[in-house]
């Protein structure tokens, strides 16, 4: 089938979807979606695969009015992307059929999400595709408008619709930046396209016009202190969508800065530095706030931006690489960053997909109401358990293969030269590894909570294991999760065959990677088979050797007290107390209780709350917005309600473009 | 392979001078070196009581602890001589493999639903998580002062350095000794010995284990004294011939377990509500270390 083909079915297909799912019946609008989101899917692989092996795949719809010449593009970076974008979405929609369930009497509500589903997916291709400033813009809006309005499917609900909201707003925010971007590229060179960026790269200082696009992109990723849409939004929003937006969309502002990295043409060291430090604050920053959540959902929020910190710590080491001519610096970094990427979306899906199943059987995510849902949804404690490991980047799971790269790629950058770079290696190593300390913290904690222990409240349904069809993407994503950790060799070479493409030949040195690091990676995939083998061998020598040995049942050690309740198991905001108070200074907590009076002989019963507020929104952006509606507050004389001073305003503005123009002013 | 059978024969009677030390001190004969492992080869024959609360979680956690136990053994070289798995980066595997350990003990003690074993849990995980950058400045000043990445080439050539490299020594052995009294939870952290499930930490976690799984936990804390004492003899190993190696490894394994001891007779332990900041602080000897190395390196001038 020719390229040109299969772009046009790209377009065609979502559009042919979106005009069909309406039409049909209710019963099979769900697998309708899962159908044509996995035609859109292999189409669009097809290309990716064509792309990955070395065949850019190239359209150009020439002379269109404003926008000029139009190229479609995918070179292996927008393939990786498309890859990781059509496994996250299979997914969701798959687990979408089974989760949507619960919601079948609001039909229309129904139609219109699964439309927007595949507007979703389609729009997030088309961004990895496009490579002209102006059509960039007009599909990045797609995409945000398509999400805002999946994120809102709940939208009787007050708090949904007011973090839908803020998330359109923020999103908004950043297409300014963006626009700006762009706008500025077209009065230098003439053009919308990305080659023109390249062009102005070459030409111009490249730090401002890189950090006003790493600010619009940074705002999509959730890099601090632009993240506080994340809190809000992925909580807020259908499971299915939460695991697609923090396992793609996110990542979505990381290919806009990859796609710009690879364009750059100097000043790569204080870029670097400034995204290393930005990076490790970050990662610090979202791991502790989801250190003392205990909104499920929330907590998993703020872990995405905690990986979004891992990943620009790779983004930045490869920068420092280019700037120092280091290529093998720039190759563990970026394909740390780029495979954790992957990874991330795949654990990231997996547990916001688990966090579904737990909410769909109890309709709660506070974690403090549930408690050892493991002996009613042992499969679904096994995925988050899975996955929970797989994010602090324990072996023998996915994450560790990315960590390791990183550690690597630190690790590689202490021997440069200058203190400064040495200083800055140390102080991402050892963020690197507390920030692994913090996320064992949280994972335990989480993962204690929901699913161990004994239940804290009484639910009123008992819930059970969820359907087939909600965990059948689960195991794929295992499988695949498991398959990076016990074979990493593969997948870093492949990574690695991206950033090749893109790397200017530093010095003129052919990139070669040393064996022993191939040898390490393919060393950390055989030892934690090794480990896995080891784990299974201990088991069931243990096992043999107790067979004979007599079991008796007990109730947990109560210092004696034999008629123990739920009521005094630790609490999850209990276990990450001490972390809390420690650092209040960053998570900042709000209580509200009334204190007894000394005169309050009997005290009556009273409630005590707390929770944890964001040091940015609190801090710095609550702040701002209050002065800037102070002020704002003077010029509401323009804004009067008046229709007819309104209509004044309209005739005073083409009196003032007529004059201009006579005048040659505009 | 030769650093692993020492080890495992150094975790057999690590526990029993620690004790026997502790005895002398306070003026009694105290038990045979040999009664730690008595007392674990007895546990394992014991059949269990399980709490009702607890699930499948709960069965496999001292098994999975186990296991990262004996793949971070295999990690450990000696002087010269690889461990059975060694690669660039291979401390980082060091690192986190025991990570995996911690996790499944950490859930394991949530598992029984009790308020006291999450009490525990909870401080565990909160006082490793300290240590680790601790650890991992450590290893990257080493890195730095070497060139090298993994265990065995870092302790290898770290002697070909001047002799300051040799105080960086006594830095590090400082650093690694608290790290050992923070993973096995001993004083002045924590104190096995307590008698309040309150101020337990490592302690209290296991409170609900019994027979086999208990055996093997205990015997795991042995093997991990023993890991980290291999650590520190490897800093000032070098390259010696094996014949010197081998009394040299125990001579160093011996002495840290009675300065253990001594520690455990001699100090108090810390008050549990500072005990962060207190091993936080010691990210700042690793930070000493990681100057030390620029200073030898000539990058602070």
């Amino acid at each position: 089938m020719p390229d040109s083909l299969l772009f046009y079915l790209a377009i065609l297909l979502p559009a042919a979807g979106i005009i069909s799912i309406p039409l049909l019946p209710h019963s099979i609008k769900a697998k309708a979606n899962f159908i044509f989101v996995c035609l859109v899917s292999t189409v669009t692989s097809i290309l990716a695969v064509k792309a990955l092996a070395g065949n850019y795949v190239e359209l150009i719809i020439g002379k269109i009015l404003v926008f000029g010449n139009i190229s479609f593009h995918i070179d292996s970076l927008s393939a990786w992307f498309i890859l990781i974008i059509n496994l996250t979405c299979i997914n969701g929609a798959f687990y979408g059929i089974g989760y949507m369930k619960q919601y079948h009497l609001q039909r229309t509500n129904l139609s219109l999400h699964w439309m927007l589903f595949l507007l979703f997916q389609a729009s997030m291709l088309w961004v990895c595709i496009v490579q002209n400033g102006l059509t960039f813009l007009i599909v990045w809006e797609l995409m945000s408008i398509s999400s805002f309005l999946l994120v809102i499917f709940d939208h009787q609900n007050k708090t949904t619709l007011k973090a839908g909201i803020n998330y359109l707003v923020q999103m908004h925010i950043g297409v300014l930046f963006l626009a700006a971007a762009f706008i500025w590229v077209y009065f230098s060179e003439g053009s919308y396209e990305f080659s023109a960026i390249e062009k102005f790269f070459s030409s111009n200082t490249n730090l401002w016009l890189f950090l006003l696009f790493f600010v619009g992109f940074g705002i999509k990723a959730g890099f601090i202190p632009l993240h506080s849409w994340l809190p809000q939004a992925h909580p807020a929003a259908p499971s299915h969508i939460s695991g697609v937006m923090s396992g793609v969309i996110v990542k979505l502002g990381i290919y806009g800065i990859f796609r710009i990295i690879f364009l750059l043409k100097q000043d790569y060291i204080v870029l670097g530095e400034i995204i290393i430090i930005l990076s490790v604050l970050t990662g610090l920053y979202g791991i502790l706030n989801a250190a003392v959540h205990r909104d499920l959902k929330k907590m998993l929020a703020y872990c995405t931006i905690e990986n979004i910190g891992i990943i620009g710590i790779g983004i930045g080491l490869g920068l420092l690489g280019m700037g120092n001519g280091n290529s093998l610096l720039v190759v563990l970094g970026f394909t740390g960053a780029l495979l954790h990427t992957l990874n991330h979306s795949l654990f990231k899906s997996l547990l916001f997909f688990s966090a579904g199943s737990v909410y769909q059987q109890t309709h709660t995510r506070d974690m403090e109401r549930l408690g050892g849902l493991i002996n009613w949804m042992p499969q679904t404690a096994m995925f988050f358990l899975i996955g929970a490991m797989a994010i602090g980047g324990l072996p023998p799971f996915n994450g560790f293969v990315s960590e390791f790269l990183l550690y690597s790629g630190i690790l590689l950058g202490i021997k440069s030269i200058g203190i400064t770079h040495i200083t800055l290696m140390i102080f991402s190593l050892a963020g690197l590894a507390i920030i692994g300390g913090i996320s064992m913290l949280t994972f335990t904690k989480s993962f204690g909570t929901v699913f161990l222990g004994t239940p804290r409240t009484h639910l009123h349904q008992e819930p059970k294991e969820v359907s087939i069809i909600m965990r059948l993407p689960q195991y794929f994503i295992l499988i695949i999760m498991l398959s990076i950790g016990l074979f990493p060799k593969f997948y870093f070479l492949v990574v690695n065959a991206i950033v090749s493409r893109f790397i200017p030949n530093i010095s003129g040195e052919s990139l070669s990677i040393p064996v022993s690091l191939i040898n390490s990676i393919s060393a950390i995939g055989k030892y934690a088979m090794l480990f896995l083998l080891l784990l299974i061998l201990i088991y069931f020598i243990r096992k043999s050797l107790t067979r004979e040995h007599p079991v008796a049942l007990g109730s947990t050690w109560g210092c004696g007290y034999a008629s123990p309740s739920s009521r005094f198991q630790y609490t999850g905001k209990s276990f990450s107390k001490s972390l809390g108070k420690l650092l209040n200074f960053i998570v900042l907590e709000k209580k509200k209780f009334k204190e007894i009076g000394t005169s309050e002989i009997f005290p009556a019963e009273r409630n005590y709350s707390s929770h944890y507020n964001d040091f940015f929104a609190v801090r710095i952006f609550d702040k701002i917005v209050d002065r800037l509606l102070y002020s704002l507050n003077y010029f509401q004389f323009i804004q009067n309600g008046n229709i007819q001073m309104y209509i004044l305003y309209g005739i005073f503005f083409i009196v003032f473009v007529f004059l201009g123009t006579v005048f040659k002013l505009v | 392979m030769i650093s692993f059978i020492l080890i495992v024969l150094a975790s057999l009677f690590f526990t029993g001078i620690i004790n026997r030390t502790k005895s002398i001190t306070s003026g009694r004969k105290g038990p045979g070196i040999f009664q730690p492992m008595k007392d674990i080869v007895r546990l394992l024959k014991k059949g269990s009581v399980y709490s009702k609360t607890t699930s499948i979680i709960f069965q496999i956690a001292p098994s999975i602890y186990f296991a990262s136990i004996i793949m971070a053994i295999m990690v450990i070289p000696l002087g010269e001589y690889k461990g059975i798995i060694s690669f660039e980066g291979d401390f980082v595997f060091f690192a986190y493999i025991l990570g995996v350990g911690k996790f499944f003990m950490i859930i394991s003690a949530l598992d029984t639903g009790s308020s006291f074993e999450g009490m525990g849990a909870s401080r565990e995980a909160l006082f490793s998580m300290f240590a680790e950058p601790a650890f991992f400045i450590l290893m990257g000043s080493f890195a730095l002062l070497t060139g090298h990445t993994s265990f065995q080439e870092i302790f290898a050539s770290m002697h070909f350095g001047p002799y300051i490299s040799y105080i960086l020594g006594v830095l590090a052995t400082f650093v690694l000794a608290m790290i050992t009294m923070i993973e096995n939870s001993r004083i002045p952290i924590d104190d096995p010995k307590t008698h309040l499930e309150l101020t337990m930490v490592h302690e209290v976690m296991i409170l609900d284990n019994s027979g086999f799984d208990l055996g093997m936990i205990l015997y795991a804390t042995n093997l991990k004294f023993a890991m980290y004492g291999a650590l520190i003899a490897n800093l000032f190993m070098g390259s010696f011939p094996l014949y010197l190696t081998i009394p040299f490894f125990f001579g160093i394994q011996i002495l840290f377990a009675i300065a253990v001891g001594l520690l455990e007779s001699f100090t108090a332990r810390f008050r549990m509500n500072h005990n962060a900041q207190y091993i936080l602080a010691l990210s700042s000897v690793s930070l000493l270390i990681f100057l030390g190395v620029l200073v030898i390196l000539g990058q602070l001038n």
